[in-house]
């Protein structure tokens, strides 16, 4: 019984994760979807977003999870630039490397690291939150409940809010003619310039839809994680192997990749080590690659 | 314009020739500590009591007639900067002593080339066991190490918990490390069974999955080893669980300041944590250095503030008692020193696989009401503890 209840914990623990990761993911996704890149500045936009939500909660006093109407729209401003500013002109030019882009924006993120340290330290920060550490429990509400599990007020607002974004976004590129544009824009650019899509335009909104993705998340985890500048890298490592679990550029291959992840690092944690859960995550991300290139989208295609 | 060059390169000159006369006034302080950074808040602290002290220091007249001037470098916490400052001080400063360092990696690199270079160093807060196990014959600690933080603590579940289980959770840095395996053995001492011992990576998100096990086990005793980040996160998912030990412990360093409760909130009341001093340690001055330091800042200073503060006196009794400013001399006196700080006894021993370390009772402190209270021992206790604590249902 009591190894039934630190399952289900963990299970809860890894699904609540695996969302939050999900959103992180989709971001990175949705770019590598449509431009092929992979933009590893992806988590100093989040570590930007997070600041954004910090500086609301403590001057402001605004709760993280309305700074959202905030991070989304500043963040979009901010990808919609560093794209037409920086990425643009140099997926233009002929290099020697193919994949210069790519390098352009490990370079964009390590500029965003350094300002932070430049403007606010290297301080940890932290949204003290009322609700920190408040908690839903089952045997509140099932008094002769056999075992006991809590669901955590912000990991499962967190959850319901990566949930809804996930949805809006799924609704976007279904049923909008930007969304379709920008879908036709990831399978085939050639064709779609010649139906007429304003491919340069599309590539704009996705790469400031796939930074507004990762400042939502930035908000949605900051009520229960804290900050410091150089953060960025970690969950930039995040959003690439879920791109790669979820087959690069699958927008729900990153949603189940990102669920994957998140119960498999809890497991890990639970039942070999928590010093291991960094570990889990590229015996996974080699494994994927070995067995998987196509990733949890090409597995779906084929069933 | 030609003219104002030579008047400023004359005046230049004179500046140049009239420093190192004012230079001999002035007796410079190299301390590397943590500015910013994970570790930044220990370092703010100490940086604020250093200053504390250099003022006094100075207004009394000196040392030696002698101005301090405190120089500060930020290692970011990091050992390679670290070690780096210290080079500096020592190569190109010519300082004949090193002070401070916040963490245990940081003081071990710094001791390694305060030994290398033959420059006594004083050991302020680092107190991973081996820095002076490994018989440096110029490395002073006046902390005691990781392996006496629980000194205190030991007494308190000896004599009021007696508990027959614990789990420990522990950070994998070097302090973590040193600091669990100083508590396995303390279990043995008391009889009480390790049911669990885990590390995790500092930075984790979610530690609920290794606390479910915890949780599955049920110890009596749940004792961390965390700085202050990943101390906040674990008792705020405890109470998530509500895992109900009889008592959960800190060893010391992030359970042991303000931020833990401002971070933890409600989640932090009851929990106990060793320490190595409170401002209520029936020391000379200890009172007076809580309380000027509580007047400038709003809060009182943990043991990280007492010790930089009882370092500079310290230092002030070794350099007026030093034949010369040498290093060698200033060393001979460091090893002579028996002085009672504000931070407690300092008498530099050789017993216990130990050189030049300082041993000294450590104390215990309880978040009761918010506030952290010395609760062990019972002589120096400013409340009762609180125990048995409350199970997390029946909280509010």
């Amino acid at each position: 019984m009591v190894q039934l209840e630190v399952f289900l914990q963990t299970l809860i623990s890894g699904i609540l994760l695996g969302g939050l990761y999900a959103v992180i993911g989709l971001g990175m996704t949705l770019i590598m979807g449509v431009m092929k890149i992979i933009n590893l500045a992806h988590g100093e936009l989040m570590m930007v977003a997070m600041y954004i939500a910090f500086w609301l909660f403590s001057l402001l006093g605004v709760d993280p999870y309305v700074s959202l109407l905030v991070t989304i729209p500043a963040l979009f401003v901010l990808g919609v630039v560093i794209q037409r500013t920086l990425i643009s002109p140099v997926l233009k030019v002929d290099s020697i490397l193919p994949e210069n882009q790519v390098i352009l924006t490990v370079g964009i993120g390590m500029i965003l690291a350094n300002l932070a340290t430049m403007f606010f330290s290297s301080d940890y920060r932290s949204t003290p939150v009322s609700y920190a550490a408040d908690a839903w429990y089952l045997s509140d509400y099932w008094r002769s409940s056999p075992i006991e599990l809590s669901l955590s007020v912000p990991w499962t607002v967190s959850f319901g809010f990566a949930l809804a974004i996930t949805a809006a976004l799924w609704g976007f590129l279904q049923h909008t003619d930007t969304g379709k544009a920008i879908r036709a824009t990831a399978q085939d650019k050639d064709a779609a310039l010649m139906m007429g899509i304003n491919v340069e335009r599309m590539t704009m909104v996705t790469f400031g839809l796939g930074a507004a993705l990762v400042g939502a998340a930035g908000s949605l985890f900051i009520p229960m994680y804290y900050l410091y500048p150089a953060l960025g890298g970690k969950f930039t490592l995040i959003a690439f192997v879920i791109t790669i679990l979820g087959g690069l550029g699958s927008t729900q291959g990153a949603i189940i990749g990102g669920i994957i992840l998140g119960i498999f690092e809890s497991m890990t944690a639970t039942y070999i080590g928590m010093g291991w859960a960094p570990v889990g995550r590229f015996v996974i991300f080699v494994a994927c690659l070995v067995f998987l290139p196509r990733g949890v989208a090409g597995l779906m295609k084929r069933s | 314009m030609r003219k104002f060059g030579r008047i400023a390169g004359v005046a230049l000159l004179c500046l140049a020739v009239g420093t190192p006369a004012a230079m001999a006034k002035t007796l410079k302080f190299g301390i590397p500590l943590p500015l910013t950074g994970s570790k930044s808040k220990f370092g703010e602290i100490e940086k604020r009591s250093y200053e504390i002290a250099a003022e006094e220091i100075n207004a009394a007249g000196g040392i030696r007639g002698m101005q301090i001037e405190l120089d500060i470098q930020d290692s970011q916490g990091k050992p390679d900067i670290a070690r780096a400052i210290v080079e500096k001080f020592i190569d190109v400063d010519k300082y004949p002593f090193v002070v401070g360092a916040y963490s245990s990696s940081c003081s071990k690199a710094v001791a390694a080339v305060a030994e290398e270079r033959k420059v006594p160093y004083l050991v302020v807060t680092g107190s991973a066991d081996d820095i002076t196990q490994k018989g440096y014959k110029y490395v002073y600690r006046m902390n005691p190490s990781v392996a006496y933080y629980t000194g205190g603590l030991r007494g308190f579940l000896k004599e009021v918990v007696k508990p027959k289980t614990v789990a420990i959770l522990y950070e994998s840095s070097d302090f973590g490390t040193k600091g669990a395996k100083a508590m396995e053995k303390d279990a043995k001492k008391l009889g009480m069974k390790v049911v669990l011992k885990e590390k995790y990576e500092s930075g984790a998100v979610d530690f609920k999955p290794i606390l479910s096990q915890v949780k599955a086990k049920r110890p009596d005793v749940i004792y961390m080893v965390s700085y202050v980040m990943d101390a906040s996160l674990l008792m705020r998912q405890i109470k998530e669980l509500r895992i109900d030990a009889k008592l959960f412990a800190g060893g010391a360093a992030g359970f042991a300041i303000p931020e833990f409760i401002e971070n933890a909130k409600d989640a932090s009341e009851y929990v106990v944590t060793a320490t190595l001093w409170s401002p209520q340690a029936p020391y000379p001055g200890a009172k007076a250095f809580a309380e000027k330091y509580k007047a400038k800042y709003g809060k009182y200073p943990s043991y990280h503030g007492a010790e930089a503060y009882s370092a500079l006196y310290l230092m002030k009794d070794v350099l007026e008692r030093a034949k010369d400013l040498g290093s060698d001399e200033i060393r001979d006196a460091l090893a002579a020193t028996d002085i009672v700080t504000a931070f407690g006894p300092v008498k530099f021993e050789a017993k216990e696989g130990y050189t030049n370390q300082n041993f000294m009772d450590t104390l215990v402190l309880q978040v009761i009401d918010g506030k952290h209270e010395t609760i062990w021992p019972r002589k120096f206790a400013t409340a009762e503890p609180k125990y048995p604590i409350p199970r997390w249902r029946d909280r509010r």
